[in-house]
C-alpha cells in the first residue's frame, strides 16, 4: 500500500491536499483532506443583532462575499416577515450577476485556462501574449465593474442591508456599462469556445452526484424551493431533512449526502436540473467530458448572465430615480432561511431571532462541502487505471478544479442544529 | 532592473486580499514584469524552491500549528515581511467569537473536534517582526500596486497617518455623520482607501482599524446622540479593533 499526495492543492480558493491510495497497483482510496482553519462564525453570530450579521457574513469568503451578503439579507428578511422594494431586489440581482460574471472568469481564465495551455498560471499566458487570458481578465474585470456599481465595492459590498439596499446605482454610470454590455456580446461568444473543447480535457467517467440547485419557474439564481435531479422538490426551509451533514476525521469540512448519495452543486447541475426551461442556456452534449463539463456549463452561464445584466440595466435605467430602497424594519423574533446559487453552487443561510432581534441560531450550508464527497467519488472513479504518479496528481488537481471550489467557504462552520 | 522574488501567502482569513491582487486585471502584466512570482498558490501551479525571497506579502491570521511554523520559516526566508489585510494585522472578524473554543468546535465536529488542532487567531505581529501594515478588509487594489511598486524599487509605500474623514472631506462628499446623522466611522478610522463606501453613500465600517490617536470618547458620544445603544456603539466601534494583547 501506498498514499500519493497531491499538495497543495493549487489554483484554486483555499487550501487542502488530495491523498490517493495504491493497493497492489490499484487506486483503492481517495480522500479530499482540507486543511484551512475553520473561523467558528457561528461564536461570532450568537447573541449580535441583526443588523451585524450581513457585513459579517460576507467576511467567510471574498469570491463570493455579495452571495453571501445578499443570503444572509434576505434569510434575515423572511426572518422578519419583511418584503423589500422591487428596485431594491433588481439592485441585489445586479450585484448577485455581476459576482457571477466575476467568479467565472477568474475560474475559466486564470484557474482553468493554463491547464488547457499546459503552463503554471495565467502570468506566462500574458507573457506570450496569449488573447484568450487578456479578454479574459477584461471579462473578468467587467464582473468587478459591474459589482462595484450595484454593491459599493468590489470584495464586501456595502450596499447590502437588511430591508434592501442603501442606494441606487448612479445612472450615468449604468448608462456607461449598457454601452460596454453592447461590445460584449458580440466579444464574449468565441472567447468561451474553448472550454466547450472535448480535446482539451482529460480523459472521464460521468460526472457524479444527485444534482441539486435552487428551483424555480424558469432560471434565476434566487428561488424558494431546491429541485433534485432524481425528481424531488422541496420548500427551502426544508433543507435539514433532504440534507445529512457529518464531520469526517481527514477533513476540516463536514460531507453532505442525500438518501445516502453524494451530491453535485454548481453550474453543470444548475444547466441540466433546469434543462428545458425558456431562458436556460441549453448545454450540448460533450461527450464523456465528465465533471469537466461543468466548465462549459460556467461559459454558457457567462452568456446568460451577460444578457440577464443588459435587462436589469434597461429596467433600472426606466425606474423612477427616487424609488423607496429601503423597507422599514421592525425587529423581533422569527425563523428564516434563503436558498440561493452563488457561483459555484447552492448556499443556504439560516438564522433563528430572539424577541428582540439577535441572533439565537445560525447554520449556514456552501457548495464546496455540499460537492466534497462528490468530489471524492470522482475521483476515485475517474483516476481507476492511472498508474504514473506524476499523471495522477495533475489529473487529481484538474478534477477538484473542475468544481471551483471555495475551500474558505467551505470551513466557515457553523454548528448544524 | 532585478526581478523582485516575491511570494504571497495565505494563513486563516477569507482570500480576499490575494483576490484583491488578481483584481488588478489590467496590471498583472506589468506585475509580472518587475515581479518573480515565486510562491502565489491561489494563481500558479509554480512549486515554491524555498529560496531567499525579497518580500514576503502575508494574508490572515495564525490558528495553526502549522500556520506558526510557515510564518516563522517565511521571515527567515524574506528580507521584507509585508502583513496584508485586517486577519494579518489584528486577526480580522474572527477574534469577535466568544465562547468557549473547545466546545464550538465539539458541537460542529463532534468526536472529530480533538484531531483538529486549532486556536483562537492570532496576528502576525504576536510572532515575528512585521516591516510594514497594509490595512483593510481588504486592502485596495492601488495599495497593492504603490506596494509592488515601491518594493520593486528598493523601498516601501508611505502609509496614510489620519482618517479616512480627510479623504471624504477632499472629496467633497456629504458628511454622513453629521449631515445625514448616520453612525459613520469615518472619524476613528485609518485613511488609504481615498474613503470609497462613504463616497458611494454608505457608511463607514470601519473595516481599516482604528487610526493613530482616535478621539473614540467623541465617536462614541456622536453615535450615543443618533440614539444607538451602548452595545450597538461598542459593537460597531469593536469590529475591526482585534483584541488588545498585553505584549503589545
Amino acid at each position: 500500500m501506498k498514499t500519493i499526495s497531491l499538495q497543495p492543492l493549487t489554483r484554486v480558493e483555499g487550501h487542502g491536499r488530495v491523498e490517493m491510495t495504491v493497493q497492489a497497483g490499484r487506486l483503492a482510496a481517495v480522500r479530499l483532506v482540507i486543511t484551512e482553519s475553520p473561523r467558528l462564525f457561528e461564536g461570532l453570530l450568537i447573541g449580535r443583532s441583526w443588523q451585524e450579521v450581513p457585513a459579517l457574513v460576507s467576511r467567510i469568503c471574498a469570491i463570493c462575499s455579495g452571495v453571501h451578503r445578499v443570503a444572509a439579507a434576505s434569510a434575515l428578511e423572511s426572518a422578519l416577515g419583511l418584503d423589500i422594494p422591487p428596485v431594491a431586489r433588481r439592485v441585489r440581482e445586479l450585484l448577485l450577476l455581476g459576482g457571477h460574471i466575476e467568479s467565472h472568469a477568474l475560474h475559466l481564465f486564470c484557474l482553468t485556462l493554463p491547464d488547457l495551455a499546459g503552463t503554471e498560471s495565467i502570468l506566462e499566458l500574458l507573457r506570450s501574449g496569449d488573447g484568450r487570458a487578456r479578454e479574459g481578465l477584461a471579462l473578468k474585470a467587467l464582473g468587478n465593474h459591474i459589482q462595484e456599481l450595484a454593491g459599493g465595492r468590489v470584495i464586501h459590498p456595502v450596499n447590502v442591508e437588511v430591508g434592501g439596499v442603501v442606494r441606487l446605482p448612479v445612472r450615468e454610470k449604468l448608462e456607461a456599462l449598457l454601452a460596454e454590455l453592447e461590445e460584449w456580446s458580440g466579444r464574449l461568444p468565441p472567447l468561451v469556445e474553448v472550454f466547450a473543447d472535448r480535446r482539451g480535457y482529460p480523459p472521464a467517467t460521468a460526472a457524479l452526484g444527485t444534482r441539486i440547485a435552487v428551483d424555480c419557474d424558469d432560471f434565476l439564481l434566487t428561488g424558494r424551493s431546491l429541485g433534485f435531479s432524481d425528481g424531488r422538490v422541496i420548500a427551502g426551509e426544508r433543507y435539514r431533512e433532504v440534507l445529512e451533514e457529518r464531520p469526517v476525521p481527514w477533513s476540516n469540512t463536514k460531507h453532505s449526502r442525500t438518501a445516502g448519495a453524494p451530491l453535485l452543486a454548481g453550474a453543470l447541475a444548475r444547466l441540466e436540473n433546469a434543462a428545458g426551461r425558456a431562458s436556460a442556456p441549453v448545454l450540448p452534449e460533450l461527450s464523456a467530458a465528465g465533471i469537466h463539463g461543468n466548465n462549459l456549463a460556467q461559459g454558457l452561464e457567462l452568456l446568460w448572465a451577460l444578457r440577464e445584466v443588459r435587462h436589469l440595466v434597461r429596467e433600472l435605467l426606466a425606474g423612477d430615480v427616487d424609488a423607496a430602497v429601503m423597507a422599514a424594519v421592525r425587529p423581533g423574533a422569527g425563523v428564516g432561511t434563503c436558498v440561493i446559487e452563488a457561483p459555484r453552487g447552492l448556499l443556504i443561510h439560516h438564522y433563528a431571532l430572539d424577541d428582540q432581534g439577535r441572533v439565537a441560531a445560525a447554520d449556514i450550508l456552501t457548495p464546496t462541502a455540499i460537492n466534497q464527497a462528490a468530489i471524492e467519488a470522482q475521483l476515485l472513479a475517474d483516476l481507476q487505471g492511472v498508474t504514473d504518479e506524476t499523471t495522477l496528481t495533475d489529473r487529481a488537481g484538474r478534477i477538484v478544479r473542475a468544481y471551483d471550489p471555495c475551500i474558505s467557504c467551505s470551513v466557515h462552520v457553523l454548528k448544524g442544529r | 532592473m532585478k526581478k523582485l522574488r516575491l511570494a504571497y501567502v495565505r494563513f486563516t482569513s477569507c482570500c480576499g486580499c490575494q483576490l484583491t491582487l488578481l483584481n488588478c486585471e489590467e496590471q498583472l502584466a506589468a506585475i509580472d514584469e518587475v515581479a518573480e512570482v515565486v510562491y502565489f498558490d491561489m494563481a500558479s501551479s509554480r512549486p515554491d524552491d524555498g529560496g531567499p525571497l525579497d518580500a514576503v506579502l502575508v494574508e490572515g491570521s495564525i490558528s495553526r500549528p502549522e500556520e506558526l511554523v510557515e510564518l516563522l520559516r517565511l521571515r527567515r526566508r524574506a528580507e521584507i515581511l509585508v502583513a496584508v489585510g485586517a486577519c494579518a494585522l489584528t486577526g480580522g472578524v474572527n477574534v469577535l467569537a466568544g465562547g468557549d473554543r473547545i466546545a464550538l468546535c465539539e458541537g460542529v465536529y463532534g468526536e472529530c473536534a480533538r484531531e483538529k488542532l486549532t486556536f483562537p487567531q492570532q496576528p502576525l505581529c504576536r510572532f515575528v517582526r512585521v516591516d510594514l501594515q497594509i490595512a483593510g478588509c481588504p486592502p485596495e487594489r492601488s495599495e497593492h500596486l504603490r506596494l509592488l511598486g515601491a518594493l520593486a524599487r528598493g523601498g516601501l509605500p508611505a502609509l496614510s497617518e489620519y482618517a479616512v474623514c480627510m479623504e471624504c472631506r477632499q472629496r467633497e462628499n456629504l458628511c454622513l455623520l453629521l449631515e445625514a446623522q448616520q453612525p459613520c466611522l469615518g472619524p476613528v478610522t485609518r485613511a488609504g482607501c481615498n474613503a470609497l463606501c462613504p463616497s458611494f453613500g454608505a457608511i463607514c465600517e470601519g473595516c481599516r482599524g482604528p487610526v493613530t490617536e482616535a478621539n473614540r470618547s467623541e465617536e462614541s458620544r456622536l453615535l450615543l446622540g443618533l440614539g444607538l445603544s451602548e452595545r450597538q456603539v461598542r459593537a460597531r466601534m469593536e469590529r475591526f479593533s482585534g483584541v488588545t494583547h498585553e505584549d503589545h
